[in-house]
């Protein structure tokens, strides 16, 4: 009894103590310096609230959306898009002009234009950070320049020579892994612009380009903290001197921070939360980039005799798109083929529902009650659009023609493999563009990229493979329209790919704030954000 | 074994405490070495392609990329000889390099463990007092009312969803009353503490910065909320069976025969009795607070543990997931030596033998 009296005795005191030591802490001077310093400029904070998707700050190896954003706000490049019209490309830090044969490209920098330690930038900055992104192997955009000769022809000049005709370099050059870096500052700090380049880890601390904001803080798992360059002198100044973007996984947190004020804009919600909103918000909904459909394997080995391309045309016309589409909500679209609405050739109309075309193919193709094992990532949601439920609608569909699916989910990361090595009979996937250019769509056609994944090879159709062709090397911008258009068509006719939905994108704002659309590239142009009214 | 060990036995050099502790920290070290190789055969069993998740669609197709990627992190070896290329590095405090974050897993797991830390240190504590005074007046009142409603209240906590509760306390503190702060650690307008501890709440404190210890003690008060709600459900009905355990020992019947106060028996008697149980159950249910805390830091944007974990397993990301199973085993074989150790401190009938 008497030990525990003294035990009561000590945990009282002992709990005093920690209290008083708390409070005197506490009472100390000194105080939160964001708050403290300065309320009006916590006060004009922007905050965005996104899903974080990002391995480093460093533009040379940044190839995920919110890296984008991040280096589009932090770096220039040369060539730029305005809002979300991404099928024009305007001079972003130089004007540009091509030789007929479009492989020999010379930009113009723009004049007196400096990086945020106020030196100026060079032909040298330009030919160092784009050499510096081809150096480096294990860099993810190391592909976008693979064959382009880059030289400084003066200070304020650069051309690019290709091996190839290549109109779509102008739109390659927006992406934002090409952004202008401060040479200098960069060899100083490790970017030796080989495999031994190691100025990753200086640049995730602090940046070093052009932009119109700079690095505060990066947390690769919470947050990201820009502050104004107060050196930018180019046409984008931000309205803010602040900016947070959050990482916040879950859209339904998404929604309750911007509803409760937290949040300026949320870049994630789904098609169900931005329409039940209400007043007091701002919802950006458009298309995006990225193109979910279906994928017939055309590899006898695989898919044994259902290998042929009419199996795809039976389900092509088998399904109810409209049906489909609900389950995606605002914002998308019928997928109208392998290239999405807004990219150069585009076909205007989707596939309409045609029972008796599906049956007739169906039956020409060999189908003698097969079971089909549709495989697909249950884990990954593209756009909003869950896979699974998709996958259950798209079984449901294909049973009014006869057709004996069976689904088989597997979380992302097991089954890209599947996909990639090209041992999938039946999947469901997504395909989004590198750069904004319809020259991205042409992996679908036989022995490229994607066309390979379906067992695809060049000689199944020589016809498309030479259309797929023609629009990569086109050089007149006129026809090259009409090239991908064609390209497109044949797809959609003789195809293995069943284009479904393109899903939506939901950019949602607080009335507070104006400016903020979706782009197919980076996402959203953080310094077009301004306040409202 | 031997017959003449009894007698022949010495006791080891130091104190009894000092050989319990070595004794322990031997098994410990073992068990920690069987938690590498569990580790290291399941990530290792995991289907997916880990070059193709490093290097991205681009450069996973350029050979030489692949291969040289594959030398560098040792992959083409046996996976023996990868495992100990792996036990290696991690006695030299070398986790391995994340892919998701392109850091090293050790600096990730210092800023992910303790912001789970803190909330789950903050969820226990709550729990406890909370199922302590739930458990114990459920057992008092055995049958009646109060025991009914007890007996409800912890089988809501018990069953509700976690994922759920947490969104709907979020919605109802933050949006529609207005007196808890939006999601995340710390508000935006805020700047995070110099890392000291890496608790938000602590490190604020140790720099004399109130505004942010208030800050960040706001943000941590839903997350625990959720958290101790769910785990006070499951405290509350095991203290209830150990309190009523002890009621109906001997001693206490003494102890009220003899007229003693109601919370003096409570205190002295009854609580001290049922402490070890108590101990027990709490030192589990910390371990799955820490380890399982992935919803509610979902819910909050709460950069911890759980979401490192989930980021990790979602990317194929093999030195973060074995990162995060180290810490986890880690974590239970500390519970278990505290514990024990506890153990000794409430009852002087446990030999630290």
């Amino acid at each position: 009894m008497r030990a525990s009296a003294r035990f009561r005795t000590r945990s009282a005191a002992a709990v005093a103590f920690a209290a008083a030591t708390a409070l005197v802490l506490a009472g100390c001077s000194g105080g939160n310096s964001a708050t403290k310093d300065d309320e009006g400029a916590a006060a004009g904070s922007l905050v965005i609230d996104t899903a974080f998707s990002i391995e480093t700050a460093d533009p040379g190896h940044t190839y995920d959306p919110t890296g984008n954003m991040l280096a589009k706000a932090l770096y220039e490049t040369l060539v730029d898009f305005e809002g979300s019209d991404v099928s024009t490309p305007v001079p972003g830090l130089a004007t540009w002009t091509e030789n007929d044969a479009a492989t020999e490209f010379t930009f113009t920098l723009e004049d007196g234009r400096v990086f945020s330690d106020g030196s100026p930038i060079t032909a040298d900055d330009v030919v160092y950070s784009l050499t510096r992104v081809q150096g480096m192997a294990e860099a993810k955009p190391n592909f976008l320049l693979n064959g382009i000769t880059i030289e400084a022809v003066d200070e304020q000049t650069v051309r690019f020579t290709t091996e190839t005709p290549l109109l779509q370099l102008p739109a390659i050059l927006a992406n934002p892994a090409l952004g202008i870096v401060n040479a200098g500052v960069a060899q100083a700090n490790g970017g030796s612009g080989d495999a031994d380049d190691s100025a990753q880890s200086f640049l995730d601390g602090e940046s070093a380009g052009s932009g119109p904001f700079v690095l505060d803080s990066l947390d690769l798992t919470s947050q990201i903290v820009l502050t104004k360059n107060e050196k930018y002198n180019g046409d984008e100044e931000s309205a803010y001197d602040r900016v947070v973007i959050r990482n916040v996984t879950e859209s339904a947190t998404q929604l309750i921070n911007l509803q409760g004020g937290d949040s300026m804009v949320a870049l994630d919600l789904n098609g169900d939360q931005v329409e039940g909103l209400g007043d007091g918000f701002t919802v950006d909904s458009v298309p995006s980039g990225q193109t979910i459909f279906l994928l017939l394997n055309q590899s006898a080995d695989i898919a044994g005799e259902l290998a042929n391309v009419k199996i795809a045309e039976a389900i092509r016309y088998g399904l109810d798109y409209d049906a489909l589409l609900e389950l995606a909500g605002a914002g998308a679209t019928q997928a109208t083929g392998v290239i999405p609405t807004g990219f150069e050739g585009a076909l205007e109309d989707g596939v309409a529902q045609d029972l008796e075309r599906a049956k007739a193919a169906l039956a020409e193709s060999g189908y003698a009650g097969q079971k089909l094992t549709l495989q697909f990532p249950n884990d990954y949601p593209v756009g909003g659009v869950e896979f699974t439920p998709l996958a259950e609608r798209i079984q449901d569909q294909l049973a009014g023609i006869g057709l004996d699916v069976e689904l088989a989910p597997a979380p992302f990361a097991t089954e890209l493999d599947a996909y990639v090595n090209g041992t999938e009979g039946f999947g469901l996937w997504f395909w989004g563009p590198d750069y904004a250019d319809s020259a991205n769509f042409l992996p679908f056609a036989p022995g490229l990229k994607v066309g390979l994944r379906a067992g695809w090879a060049a000689d199944a159709n020589p016809e498309i493979a030479g259309l797929a062709a023609t629009a990569a090397s086109a050089t007149d911008p006129e026809t090259r329209t009409a090239d991908f258009t064609a390209f497109a068509e044949a797809m959609q006719a003789d195809g293995p790919f069943v284009p479904l939905i393109v899903p939506g994108r939901n950019i949602a704002t607080a009335d507070t704030v104006a400016g903020a659309v979706y782009n197919s590239v980076w996402d959203v142009d953080i310094a077009e954000i301004t306040p409202a009214g | 074994m031997s017959t003449a060990a009894p007698t022949t036995r010495r006791r080891p050099a130091g104190s009894p405490l000092a050989g319990f502790l070595l004794r322990r920290l031997g098994t410990s070290i073992l068990l920690m070495v069987g938690v590498t190789i569990v580790t290291f055969a399941l990530t290792n069993l995991v289907p997916g392609d880990p070059v193709s998740a490093a290097l991205g669609e681009g450069a996973s197709q350029n050979p030489a990329t692949r291969e040289a990627f594959i030398r560098e992190h040792g992959l083409d070896q046996p996976a023996v000889a990868q495992y100990f290329l792996y036990m290696g590095n991690l006695l030299q405090g070398d986790l391995g390099r994340s892919i998701v974050t392109g850091r090293p897993v050790s600096a990730d797991l210092a800023t992910a463990v303790p912001a789970t830390l803190e909330i789950a240190v903050c969820a226990i504590v709550v729990s406890l007092a909370l199922s302590i005074l739930l458990g114990t007046l459920a057992a008092y009142r055995r049958g009646l009312v109060t025991d009914q409603i007890v007996r409800v209240v912890t089988l809501v906590g018990l069953s509700i969803p976690t994922f759920w509760l947490a969104l709907l306390c979020f919605s109802f503190f933050f949006l529609q009353l207005g007196i808890a702060p939006g999601s995340g650690r710390i508000s935006p307008a805020i700047t995070p503490p110099p890392t000291i501890t890496g608790l938000y709440t602590v490190d604020y404190l140790l720099n004399g910065d109130p505004v942010g210890f208030l800050d960040a003690l706001a943000h941590l008060a839903l997350p625990v909320l959720v958290l101790s709600l769910v785990t006070t459900g499951l405290l509350t009905r095991f203290i209830r069976t150990a309190v009523l355990e002890v009621l109906s020992s001997d001693y206490v019947r003494a102890a009220r025969a003899k007229g003693l106060s109601g919370a003096r028996v409570v205190f002295d008697y009854v609580l001290r009795g049922a402490a070890l149980p108590i101990l027990t159950v709490t030192g589990v249910a910390f371990g799955a607070l820490l380890s399982g805390t992935v919803l509610v830091e979902s819910v909050f944007a709460w950069p911890g543990l759980g979401t490192y974990a989930y980021n990790a397993a979602a990317n194929l990301d093999l030195s973060a997931i074995m990162g995060v199973g180290l810490v986890v085993g880690l974590v239970y074989l500390v519970i278990n030596l505290i514990v024990d150790l506890l153990y000794g401190v409430l009852d002087p009938r446990v030999r630290l033998a």
